[in-house]
């Protein structure tokens, strides 16, 4: 067996003890605000006198564009400017795009002589009102020319299919395939080989509001300002400017709260691009706001849509040796973010399992469809359902309990390295096991699934799935899969800034977006709060703008809470530094013999001696002659924070090294009833207990499993981007793309087990993406579990009734 | 998503919407009731009127009164309010569970009986009701009113036998006894049926005296299962009974698969909804007793 060099792990750290406010489920800062409608999501900001911008959209999955006439329109009342796809190339460069080959696949804000999905933005209007926009769409004359649609992701990758982009000789953007361990020794010495072809279905997330972005261009100064309400990747909003070819230093990108991401506002830049654009052109302000049916079919943003050839190794006993995955991925007509997606199926590809190999070939295509970018769980999802599915296969075909084949694979030693290379920090799975069983009374429903179906005939399936969360990416994970990356950057930090008034009142400023749902300001209010001994609702918090900001990444791979930890914790270091010696001075003591108690510095043992941080912050801004020469006025500390734990992945890539090292736990049991007449699920129970770490806030998180509980019932019963065989999207508008309501979603039991991360400030993980990445694979295995009396398993999502009926009508 | 430009009316009188219908016929006008079909199809551009009548200040359209053993429902009358009314539990409680699974509460507190009957959707569950009852509908045109059965008022998907110039302004239901059972299979809450089924049986002693039956799902419009109602009319009910008239009601539709459901799902869903509801009817007939 190769062994590998590993950098060492960073020194443990020792968590305070007694936390006062990490761990409290104090009320949201954000929400009064909201709940007010006071937010200032993209819509409020619109004023009269703005311009609206409206996007024409192809109605075919693939032709080549032979004219456009824009007269009629252009001539309209109201109407200020057309631009069309060949018009925006002239005055636009392409989108930034991180995927391989992009000069072969080129994206840009409008498509130029080929559309290529339905959907596919073609030519764009400013006028008046987007009433009048809509009007003028209509007045465009388009003359197409259809290609042959490709929409089959394994026919996309047939010699002869319809290529989707003709630079690049194939539809096969990437591929390749990776040994991590001795896979041939595993396989060869395993009692059983399980295998089975899994069909995970494109879904996406669905935000309140969709995606828009208000440009302001002064050609005075030449300043673009453009509120945009996704703000992730901020330090990335460089590539944003070189799109509009405008200098980085004369963009302004301003935080508005997301109304709702779940990823899919990762990184958009094509409203910031369009609305900057059309500005420019009309010297007027411009909103573009994508309606429902720009956003379902143009948002860039669908979920993974992968079919998996999977094979696990086991052994009679029950031991997990090893897994070779063989997936493809369908892209949809652009590679964005590369396939990154499966960087975060790897940081976690063996689950909670000590299995000692994996091979991995993944293969994405290119088709006539919107791309694929971020949708909470980035691909690490599929990966837990797909290995929760083989799991159980594996105790079906061994005859096991499902509760015993997890207990003998579990991890149980951390820092524990996955055959990949990503490091797993910490964990106790049976803790999170037994409590999941306890709340979820799996004992009760085992009893009365028997019962009910021999006196009732009724069919009863309790799921149990045991996976991991990775939380908190490196950016290796976007090009390790190049041996010469194009671009092997190494940087995701975060930041905050802290000023302390001169009445000793604490502002914190952030960098990176103002609000998705994961409460960023209630964190940082809550740990400034644990810093300075304060009330977490009296710490102001404010947003800078990317212009003058500080770095920062953004929400993204559940980061945002501890990064901003660390921000904090760094900021605060300087601050009471500066503070300890301004209060030695204050108290004439030495600054050794000062200790930071409830919100001051007061020499130790004497706490009447003491100056309080408004005492200290008075001084420091009003009195300068009260301190030494080089004691510079004010009270205000920035920390750039890096990511606490990465390495390098080796040459030969047989070893990815660290990217994704602080990985969570959640166990959920459902238990759900098919109506095997019709094919309907219902939910009778459901338990998920989550463990990521340190808790800051427990009721938030308890939001956070809640939602993407609901989401992951979505993925696994109802959500999903239809295309036909002609490449239409048939599901494109909430009659047809069906999200489940309250009505569909059960109430939850929910549970906390809190084991810190040694390596994160205050022990916190990330947990941002956690219901969604459970839910799907638990819901599937409950099903699955009440159908296995008729020899009946689902390896499809979403199990429409469609889908149920007809397994039930070819038992397998 | 945004409407093309059109002009707007809002008569208080059913002469006077008459009136504007004729007067604006040539600008393809359209009957506004309560809404929650046209406008979305007027935002998407698939419904394009240059002139809407909206009927929301005819008083005379709204209301819910018994007149004898007949229940009669103004056109406009909103559909939470017909699923709360003691008039419409007692005379015609199919009615009250069918529109109590139109949309979610917040559409049925726009959403109107006759707007929804006028709209004909082929998915939606008051056409079946209507049909099931043997409903009479009450037209308004330039020479007067007529009435229409239901039977005949549901031409299509989306096409009814309302004229160009009338519009639909009272639904007329005869009070009918036994039970009653409204089902359908819906993708989540508050969505379209994809299967619907209206039944009302009567019991003379051990056997049924009468049946309807209709059915949302299966046609391009609901439809009146007729041999199933003779597989049950004068049988004692057993299971045998009930299977052989779901059996019935089946045989010989032809229904349009779609994105939710084929062909083949839809037949065995009306199958074992048309059981259900019949079995459901069946019990609350014999607890009446």
């Amino acid at each position: 067996m190769t062994t590998i060099d590993r950098p060492a792990p960073p020194p443990a750290r020792t968590h305070k003890r007694d936390r006062r406010w990490v761990g409290q489920s104090v009320r949201r800062v954000e929400d009064p605000k909201f709940l007010r409608g006071r937010g200032g999501y993209l819509a409020d900001l619109v004023t009269p006198g703005m311009l609206h911008a409206a996007v024409l959209r192809s109605p075919h999955p693939h032709a080549r564009i032979v004219s456009i006439d824009t007269a009629a329109a252009a001539a309209l009342d109201g109407v200020h400017a057309v631009i069309t796809g060949a018009q925006a190339a002239e005055l636009t460069d392409p989108l930034p795009d991180f995927g391989p080959d992009p000069a072969n696949h080129v994206w840009r804000c409008l498509a130029v002589d080929t559309v290529r999905y339905v959907g596919e933005g073609v030519a764009v209007v400013v006028a008046d009102s987007r009433y009048l926009a809509e009007d003028a769409l209509e007045l465009i004359q388009v003359e197409y020319e259809s290609l042959p649609p490709i929409v089959d992701p394994q026919a996309a990758l047939e010699p002869g299919a319809p290529l989707v982009h003709e630079p690049l000789g194939t539809n096969c953007a990437y591929e390749r395939s990776f040994d991590f361990g001795d896979v041939e020794r595993d396989f060869a010495e395993a009692d059983l080989v399980v295998r089975d072809r899994l069909r995970w279905h494109r879904s996406g997330g669905q935000p309140l509001e969709t995606v828009g972005a208000i440009a302001d261009f002064d050609h005075g100064s030449g300043q673009l300002t453009v509120h945009t309400n996704s703000l992730s990747f901020t330090s990335y909003l460089f590539m944003a400017a070189a799109s509009l070819r405008i200098p980085a230093n004369r963009l302004d990108v301003r935080q508005v709260p997301a109304g709702g991401s779940f990823g899919s506002k990762l990184f958009v830049t094509k409203p910031l691009v369009l609305a900057g654009m059309c500005s420019r052109m009309v010297g007027r302000p411009v909103v573009f706001l994508e309606d429902r049916v720009d956003n379902i079919a143009n948002c860039d943003h669908h979920g993974s849509d992968r079919v998996y050839d999977v094979e696990l190794a086991v052994m009679r006993d029950g031991t997990l040796r090893g897994l070779a995955i063989d997936v493809i991925d369908d892209y949809g007509a652009y590679i964005q973010f590369g396939v990154g997606h499966h960087g975060n199926a790897l940081a976690q590809v063996v689950g909670p399992y000590t299995i000692g190999s994996v091979r991995y070939r993944v293969r994405a295509a290119l088709t006539n469809k919107n791309q694929q970018g971020a949708y909470r769980g980035f691909g690490s999802e599929v990966n837990n359902w797909m290995l929760e599915q083989m799991v159980d296969k594996a105790a079906r075909e061994l005859g096991m309990d499902p509760v015993e084949i997890r207990r003998r694979n579990f991890i149980r030693d951390f820092p524990y390295f996955i055959p990949t290379g990503n490091v797993y920090d910490s964990g106790d799975y049976d803790a999170v096991l037994d409590q999941t069983l306890r709340l979820g009374r799996y004992d009760h429903w085992r009893t009365e699934q028997k019962r009910l179906r021999e006196q009732e005939g009724r069919y009863i399936g309790i799921g149990l799935i045991t996976c991991a969360e990775r939380s908190v990416f490196s950016a290796t994970e976007f090009w390790f899969w190049f041996d010469e990356p194009g671009a092997p950057v190494t940087s995701m930090p975060e930041s905050v800034t802290l000023t302390v008034d001169a009445t000793g009142g604490i502002t914190a400023t952030l960098y990176s977006c103002a609000f998705w749902g994961n409460s960023p300001e209630t964190m940082v209010a809550q740990l400034v709060a644990e810093e300075f001994d304060c009330d977490p609702h009296d710490v102001s918090v404010a947003y800078q703008g990317s212009r003058n900001g500080l770095p920062a990444t953004g929400p993204g791979g559940s980061r945002t809470t501890v990064m901003l930890a660390g921000a904090v914790e760094g900021a605060t270091a300087k601050i009471k530094a500066k503070a300890r010696r301004a209060a030695a001075h204050l108290l004439e003591a030495d600054p050794d013999d000062l200790e930071w108690a409830d919100g001051g510095y007061q020499v130790r043992g004497v706490p009447d001696r003491r100056k309080s941080l408004g005492d200290i912050a008075i001084a420091l801004h009003l009195f300068k002659h009260g301190f030494p020469e080089d004691i510079e006025s004010g009270l205000e500390e920035s920390k750039v924070f890096d990511h606490p734990y990465t390495t390098m992945p080796s040459a030969d890539r047989k070893d990815l090294g660290v990217f994704y090292p602080f990985v969570g736990h959640a166990c959920h049991i459902p238990v759900v009833e098919v109506d095997i007449e019709s094919g309907a699920v219902r939910f009778l129970a459901y338990a998920a207990v989550h463990d990521c770490g340190t808790l800051v806030n427990p009721r938030s998180l308890a939001g956070h499993i809640l939602g993407g509980v609901a989401q992951g019932i979505g993925t696994a019963l109802y959500e999903e981007y239809v295309y036909d065989d002609d490449g239409q999207l048939l599901s494109s508008s909430y009659m047809d793309y069906l999200i489940p309501s309250a009505m569909e979603v059960p109430e939850l039991a929910i549970g906390h087990v809190e084991t810190p991360s040694p390596y994160t400030p205050h022990g916190i993980k990330g947990g941002g993406e956690g219901g969604r990445m459970m839910a799907p694979a638990a819901v599937n295995a409950a099903v699955n579990d009440a159908l296995a009396p008729l020899g009946v398993r689902l390896t499809e999502l979403p199990m429409t009734p469609e889908r149920i009926r007809a397994a039930l009508r070819t038992p397998r | 998503m945004k409407p093309p430009p059109f002009s707007y009316a809002a008569p208080p009188t059913i002469a006077e919407a008459v009136g504007l219908l004729a007067e604006h016929a040539d600008a393809e006008p359209r009957v506004l009731a309560g809404g929650q079909s046209l406008i979305p199809l007027m935002n998407f551009r698939l419904a394009e009127p240059s002139h809407l009548i909206d009927l929301r200040n005819v008083a005379e359209l709204s209301g819910i009164r018994l007149d004898g053993d007949v229940l009669v429902i103004g056109a406009m009358t909103r559909q939470s309010q017909i699923e709360q009314a003691p008039e419409v539990a007692i005379a015609a409680p199919l009615l009250a569970e069918a529109t109590g699974l139109v949309g979610h509460t917040p559409i049925r507190n726009s959403g109107t009986i006759g707007g929804s009957l006028a709209h004909a959707d082929p998915a939606a569950e008051l056409p079946a009701v209507a049909l099931a009852l043997d409903a009479d509908l009450v037209a308004a045109g330039p020479g007067g009113t007529r009435t229409i059965p239901a039977a005949e008022f549901l031409r299509g998907p989306f096409s009814t036998a309302l004229a160009a110039d009338e519009i639909l302004t009272e639904i007329r239901l005869p009070r009918r006894a036994g039970g009653y059972a409204f089902v359908e299979f819906a993708r989540t809450h508050g969505n379209f049926a994809i299967v619907a089924v209206a039944a009302l049986v009567e019991l003379d002693g051990d056997r049924i005296s009468r049946a309807a039956l209709a059915l949302t799902g299966v046609a391009p419009t609901a439809i009146r299962a007729t041999a199933a109602e003779d597989v049950l009319t004068g049988a004692v009910p057993d299971d045998a009974t009930i299977a052989a008239a779901a059996d019935a009601a089946v045989s010989g539709v032809r229904p349009a698969g779609d994105l939710h459901a084929s062909a083949q799902t839809r037949i065995e869903l009306a199958r074992s909804h048309v059981r259900r509801a019949v079995t459901l009817a069946l019990h609350r007939a014999q607890d009446q007793r």
